[in-house]
């Protein structure tokens, strides 16, 4: 039997997402006493002590709302005749990671500067040439391989942030394609608005896409700042993941 | 001599192992009692932000920081009535009274801070039933 605290120690070390839950007051309830506390991992309960089913439901009910808002916060849950709660929801966070498809000229600065951020950097490509360990000495995985393929067989999670910047549309579409339907909290793609355009608009035609789907991909990628260079490119795709990490206010190139 | 010579590097960031859960594991393992406060909500200025813990031993030991100054020697306090008493409280530490002090704690704001005790039983009695 492993104890409560050994499973959190477990979860900060692996990275993994979790709520736990702790009564911190309860006033006109005997059921529930402060210090109770309950683990939620993947929508479930791994450890509880909190007696109340009805307040057990609740916690798991707003706990993925709270994973999702990635901000630890105390909830008031008003039980009427049974009482008042405040319960601490606190946010474990596995670490953000930022999978880079296309390992050109823009993707050697986006990589410097998403270590930086502090990200754990996928770097993907079809071509060695490009996506070598020489050419990423940053990043914390170089893969090499089919970058659709690659992208479908990845566990998305809403920690992860994708950046689509291969060398042409015709490698774009497929890789979207993967990952339009997955928990990715961000998709990001290169690429002129009049290509960008036809690309959606196939995807509305011919398979049925829904356009809030749609409505998902930040494209053309990057916050409206000018740049030139690959670098300021870079900086601009970085800034544009910060602000949806963030829930920041500054205006895409995409209109979001 | 370099003009940065007086600046002290920041404290490393801790290592994944030394998270504070690990820190109450290896306490709960020797058989201690310990507290753990966290900021539970906050107004106005605050040193750290709702979420940021300590842990606090029977002998008043501290592990971490809540934003030290006055605040958290209160803190400290309850923390080992709470280990005395195996009874969880919520203190308020009244940042604004700080504002003539040399306390680096001088924000203006005010934390809610949640002190729970963790002892060997309670901590797998959680898991001991699913």
């Amino acid at each position: 039997m492993t104890a409560l605290s050994e499973e959190l120690a477990r979860i900060s070390e692996q990275g993994v997402s979790a709520v736990l839950a702790t009564i911190v007051e309860a006033v006109g309830n005997d059921r529930v006493e402060a210090g109770a506390k309950c683990l939620v991992v993947d929508g479930k309960v791994k450890a509880n002590t909190v007696g109340d089913a009805r307040v057990l439901q609740a916690i798991v009910r707003d706990s993925e709302a709270i994973l999702s808002g990635e901000k630890s916060k105390l909830v008031a849950l008003d039980l009427a005749n049974d009482g008042k709660l405040q319960i601490f929801f606190e946010v474990m966070l596995e670490p953000p990671k930022l999978i880079v498809v296309g390992a050109g000229h823009i993707a050697v600065p986006l990589v410097q500067i998403a270590k930086i951020l502090d990200f754990y950097v996928t770097v993907i490509d079809d071509r060695l040439l490009y996506a070598n360990r020489e050419r990423f000495p940053a990043a914390d995985e170089v893969l090499v391989g089919d970058m659709a393929q690659m992208l479908k067989e990845m566990t998305l999670t809403p920690s992860c942030y994708i950046v689509l910047i291969t060398r042409g549309h015709k490698y774009d579409e497929p890789c979207l394609r993967e990952i339009l339907h997955s928990k990715a909290k961000y998709i990001g793609m290169i690429g002129s608005r009049r290509r960008i355009k036809a690309c959606f608009q196939r995807f509305r035609d011919q398979e049925k896409i829904a356009e809030e789907v749609i409505e998902r991909v930040y494209a053309p990628i990057g916050l409206d700042i000018a740049t030139e260079t690959p670098p300021e490119i870079a900086l601009s795709i970085l800034a544009e993941v910060i602000k949806v990490r963030r829930g920041g206010k500054a205006a895409s190139l995409s209109g979001h | 001599m370099s003009g940065q010579g007086e600046c002290f590097d920041p404290p490393l960031e801790a290592k994944k192992q030394d998270s504070v859960y690990h820190q109450v594991k290896e306490f709960l393992d020797k058989g201690e009692t310990v507290a753990v406060a966290t900021i539970v909500s906050t107004k106005g200025s605050t040193p750290r932000e709702v979420g940021a813990k300590m842990v606090v031993t029977a002998w008043g030991e501290i592990l971490g920081t809540i934003g030290g100054g006055c605040g958290e020697a209160d803190v400290k306090r309850e923390a080992i009535e709470v280990i005395r008493t195996h009874k969880p409280r919520m203190v308020r530490v009244d940042l604004l009274d700080d504002i003539s002090s040399d306390s680096p704690a001088v924000c203006g704001g005010i934390m809610n801070i949640f002190v729970d005790p963790w002892w060997k039983e309670r901590d797998t009695e959680a898991t001991g039933e699913k």
